[in-house]
């Protein structure tokens, strides 16, 4: 299948909206996205297979009497199917309830420049490049200790590019580049089995480490071997990005979400201006940051991207909006009217999350602590109570501190608070920042967190 | 259709060398409506047309996916699945192979009492609406509602070079409902979920007005609930949370992918891992259940897996490549949640064998424990370390049903607490729900009252 160049892409959705237009939308906007990629799987120790995938497609958002309808195809190549498609959204429009609140579809605005979104070199990449990659990232790991084993991996490289029209005169496309590689691994030795280990690099530049992924990923793995039980007590606990990230994506990121702050789900509704973290928490939602995962020159609905402030020293600044929750309350949108693709709508998302680093080292916060645990991953965050932020996760893997030093690795060890409680008592923040998702964040300290161990 | 798709088949084959080639093709519409409160925020349909090729060369995988359905889309596809499989096969230490099974040809028609592509979107609208209107009602704690609605229909189409073809109708109706409500400070978090493979019928049964009254009253009767205690302690699960402990914390290790990577149930085969009154089943046969089909997508029949027999692992759950490393049949769980994706091992409707006790009786003799009755999510390690968040759940004292309790999880080691399980009820459920393991499948999972020794119960109290 030939792929599509920006212009093409530019020019479907521009068709496709005046289409739109003249079958009696009030107002239109045809949004188009194509994923090329093409990866290199890892499963029990060895390399599995390779696949390319090409994926692309076209939603349009039709408006008639401020009642919206959406629909989508991906099948691009006959006019005839993106007219249906666009005719399917004209009758949900109709179908649907006309919504007071709807303010119109945004219009054009300046766009800041981004960095470190795109590389030619990751475009060019061949199948036969990513397989030498994932046997670097193996073999690394193999090497680094036979007591850690491969479960599964990737190395991955996709090209994305993204083209919006609308009947506000808007008209743009950006493309850009992601590769990754990860390994995920599991200690073994003497009938004892881990839980599951990770490592990863994934950059919008050709700029990834396989051999440090590979040697993390089992030395991680090794570390976690010899587990025992621990105390049911109040602790300080060192969370790494990762468990970081978990905690955040299913409370924080909803607290600060204005369609949740707008219909009462959030604990931050009605405190701009308050105290609601600790005096070292300061977050941005940051659409712009150089290399940022998520950093685009413009937003699902052709807003341009922005950097957010959302809590400084701990004080509430802000929300993210996209069109129509900022509309709903005159303002602008922050350009978070997030779309991964052309099967969905807009919704409100954040780009990526910036939680300011500290300046001490990891170690260095480690050795003030007396007792307490480092905790790399958590398991069932997504069960914690998206409104109140309240979770019961267990730690996976987990580490005993003691007398300011890693002492040895902890089975079983559940957590239970509330997400606005732990950045409440934040007590040091590490200056190891590092990218996870969505999120771009340190080691974090937090004293006081309730740990049931037996 | 056929013919395309033997042809793509044959220059794989013959241009190739392919040692195996299979294409996976779909035909899908989908419909999906959400609702927040009394606005309708999206309604939207669409098309998702496209195909997955799968070869083997050189004893590695190759694998290409095209959101298109013509000739010169697939032949190209052929070229790049059987480049990539080469570039695989470069660093393959040991060669896939493939279990052998029948190569059936088939074509499996639905027939809905109600087709979901034929109802009228303004009613699957007013559904929703009604649902909402119920769970608000009049009552001001509650603050939100959303529901989201979701058909999709079509035809998935299964080719391979051993002369397999099924053409299978796709059906599953979707329905997810939460709310949140707010007193005092407190905030309260409720959802339930409805899912059929059979059609529209099944909201004749599970009515708007049935599922809004559900959300309602957990929403509010959370706000007076009270954090748990911490610690160990007797607990008796509800289907609807036994069903997500059998799914999650033994399931998951049982997907012979997951048993091969050197899950705590690796070696355990013909084992005693549980205590005697522990039967388990996955099941792709139960009519209309969410988790059921014909085929797999590989063209296995669906089957009934017995995995636990009182208390003794029997069998796990298999592709064609996991069944032939293992030796064992394939049991037709080989799923892929559309063409982007290859498919893996899956579990279909994963559910606890029901025994003979009342619910009275199994709570009769508990001292101080807790009735965990509805669970808002689950997670499993390798080394069988699970997590179950439960958004309903009560106190038990003195052998009766005590004050509800919120935002309660538990955790432990699968194994241990599996042996902990001492006695199981008579009547018997299954919820639907999404299973995510990269890809997202539709799945059951269910089981009977079931009381557990002890395990440990997060909370902060």
């Amino acid at each position: 299948m030939a792929t599509l160049r920006q212009e093409e892409l530019l020019r479907l959705a521009e068709r496709a909206f005046d289409f739109a237009l003249k079958k009696g939308a009030g107002e239109a906007e045809a949004f188009v996205f194509q994923d090329l990629s093409t990866y290199v799987s890892i499963e029990r120790g060895q390399i599995a297979k390779t696949s390319r995938v090409i994926d692309r497609g076209l939603g349009c958002r039709t408006i008639v009497n401020k009642s919206p309808g959406f629909s989508y195809t991906n099948v691009l190549e006959n006019e005839t199917a993106i007219e249906e498609t666009v005719l399917t959204a004209l009758d949900f429009a109709r179908a649907n309830r006309p919504d007071d609140d709807w303010r119109g579809l945004p219009t054009e605005k300046p766009f800041a420049s981004v960095k470190d979104t795109y590389d030619h070199r990751i475009e060019n990449l061949h199948p036969e490049d990513l397989v030498e990659t994932a046997s670097v990232m193996l073999d690394a790991a193999e090497k680094k200790d036979k007591r850690a084993f491969p479960i599964e991996g990737e190395v991955r490289a996709s090209l994305l590019s993204a083209a919006l029209a609308n009947s506000n005169g808007i008209s743009v496309a950006d493309c850009g580049t992601m590769i990754e590689c990860s390994l995920a691994t599991i200690g073994h030795d003497a009938g004892e089995v881990t839980p599951v280990c990770f490592e990863f690099n994934l950059e919008r530049t050709y700029n990834i480490d396989p051999a440090a992924v590979g040697e993390e990923a089992a030395r991680l793995a090794v570390s976690a071997l010899k587990a025992k039980k621990t105390e049911t007590e109040d602790t300080s606990i060192m969370f790494t990005q990762f468990a970081l990230e978990q905690l955040l994506a299913y409370t924080f990121t909803n607290a600060i979400n204005s369609d949740r702050v707008q219909r009462d789900q959030s604990v931050f509704r009605g405190r701009v201006g308050q105290k609601v973290a600790s005096e070292m928490v300061t977050v941005y939602d940051d659409g712009l940051l150089p290399g940022g995962i998520r950093t685009w020159r413009f937003d699902g609905e052709g807003v341009p991207q922005q950097r957010t402030l959302i809590l400084e020293k701990g004080v509430l600044k802000g929300f993210i909006y996209d069109n129509y929750t900022a509309r709903k309350e005159g303002r602008e949108s922050t350009g978070n009217g997030s779309r991964a693709s052309y099967l969905t709508t807009p919704n409100v998302d954040s780009t990526n999350l910036h939680f300011l680093a500290g300046s001490e080292s990891a170690d260095g916060l480690i050795r003030e602590v007396d007792e307490g645990l480092l905790v790399n991953s958590v398991q069932g965050a997504h069960t914690s109570n998206p409104a109140s932020g309240e979770f019961s996760v267990v730690a996976t893997p987990c580490w005993k501190i003691e007398n300011g030093e890693i002492a040895y690795p902890v089975k079983g060890a559940m957590l239970a608070g509330d997400v606005f409680n732990l950045l409440a008592n934040v007590s040091g923040l590490a200056d190891n920042e590092r990218k996870i998702g969505q999120l771009v964040a340190p080691w974090v300290l937090v004293g006081n967190v309730k740990v049931i161990g037996k | 259709m056929k013919d395309v798709l033997a042809k793509v088949v044959g220059a794989a084959v013959q241009g190739f060398r392919a040692e195996y080639v299979e294409v996976r093709a779909q035909k899908l519409c989908e419909t999906a409506i959400a609702v927040k409160e009394g606005r309708v925020e999206t309604a939207k349909q669409g098309i998702e047309n496209g195909a997955a090729l799968r070869v083997l060369v050189k004893g590695a995988w190759g694998f290409a996916s095209v959101s298109a359905l013509d000739v010169a889309a697939l032949s190209g596809a052929v070229s790049d699945a059987c480049r990539m499989a080469k570039a695989a096969s470069a660093r393959r230490r040991v060669p896939v192979k493939l279990a052998k099974t029948r190569a059936v040809e088939d074509k499996v028609l639905l027939k809905p009492r109600k087709d979901p592509s034929k109802v009228p979107v303004e009613d699957k609208v007013n559904m929703l609406l009604t649902v909402n209107g119920t769970v608000l009602q009049d009552d001001r704690r509650v603050k939100s509602v959303t529901s989201n609605y979701l058909d999709l229909t079509g035809t998935s189409y299964f080719i391979n070079s051993e002369g397999a073809y099924v053409e299978q109708g796709k059906l599953y109706v979707f329905l997810g409902v939460s709310a949140a409500a707010r007193e005092n400070g407190v905030f309260t978090y409720s959802r339930e979920a409805v899912g059929s493979t059979s059609g529209y019928e099944v909201f004749d049964v599970e009515t708007s007005v049935k599922i809004g009254e559900t959300v309602a009253r957990r929403v509010t009767a959370q706000l007076k609930a009270k954090p748990p205690r911490g610690g160990t302690f007797p607990v008796v699960l509800g289907p609807n949370v036994v069903g997500t402990f059998v799914h999650e914390a033994f399931g998951h290790l049982a997907e012979a992918d997951i048993t091969l990577s050197g899950s705590v149930l690796f070696d355990k085969l013909g084992k005693k891992v549980a205590s005697n009154v522990v039967t388990f089943y996955d099941d792709g046969t139960v009519n209309g259940a969410f988790g059921s089909f014909k085929y797999d997508d590989e063209g296995v029949p669906a089957q009934k897996t017995l995995l636990v027999k009182d208390g003794v692992l029997v069998g796990l759950m298999h592709s064609r490549e996991t069944a032939q490393q293992l030796g064992a049949q394939p049991t037709g769980n080989a799923r892929a949640e559309d063409f982007r994706v290859e498919p893996i091992v899956r579990m279909r409707n994963t559910f606890i064998e029901a025994r003979d006790y009342s619910f009275e009786e199994l709570i009769e003799d508990v001292k101080f424990g807790y009735y965990l009755k509805s669970f808002c999510g689950g997670e499993a390690n390798f080394d069988g370390t699970f997590q179950v968040g439960i958004q309903e759940a009560y106190e038990i004292v003195k052998g009766e049903i005590g004050e509800p309790v919120r935002n309660a999880s538990i955790s432990g080691n699968t194994i241990e607490t599996l042996f902990k399980v001492d006695a199981v009820g008579k009547e018997f459920e299954l919820w639907p729900g999404v299973c995510g393991k990269g890809q997202s499948a539709f799945v059951c999972d269910g089981g009977a009252h079931t009381r557990v020794k002890e395990v440990m119960v997060g909370g902060n109290a």
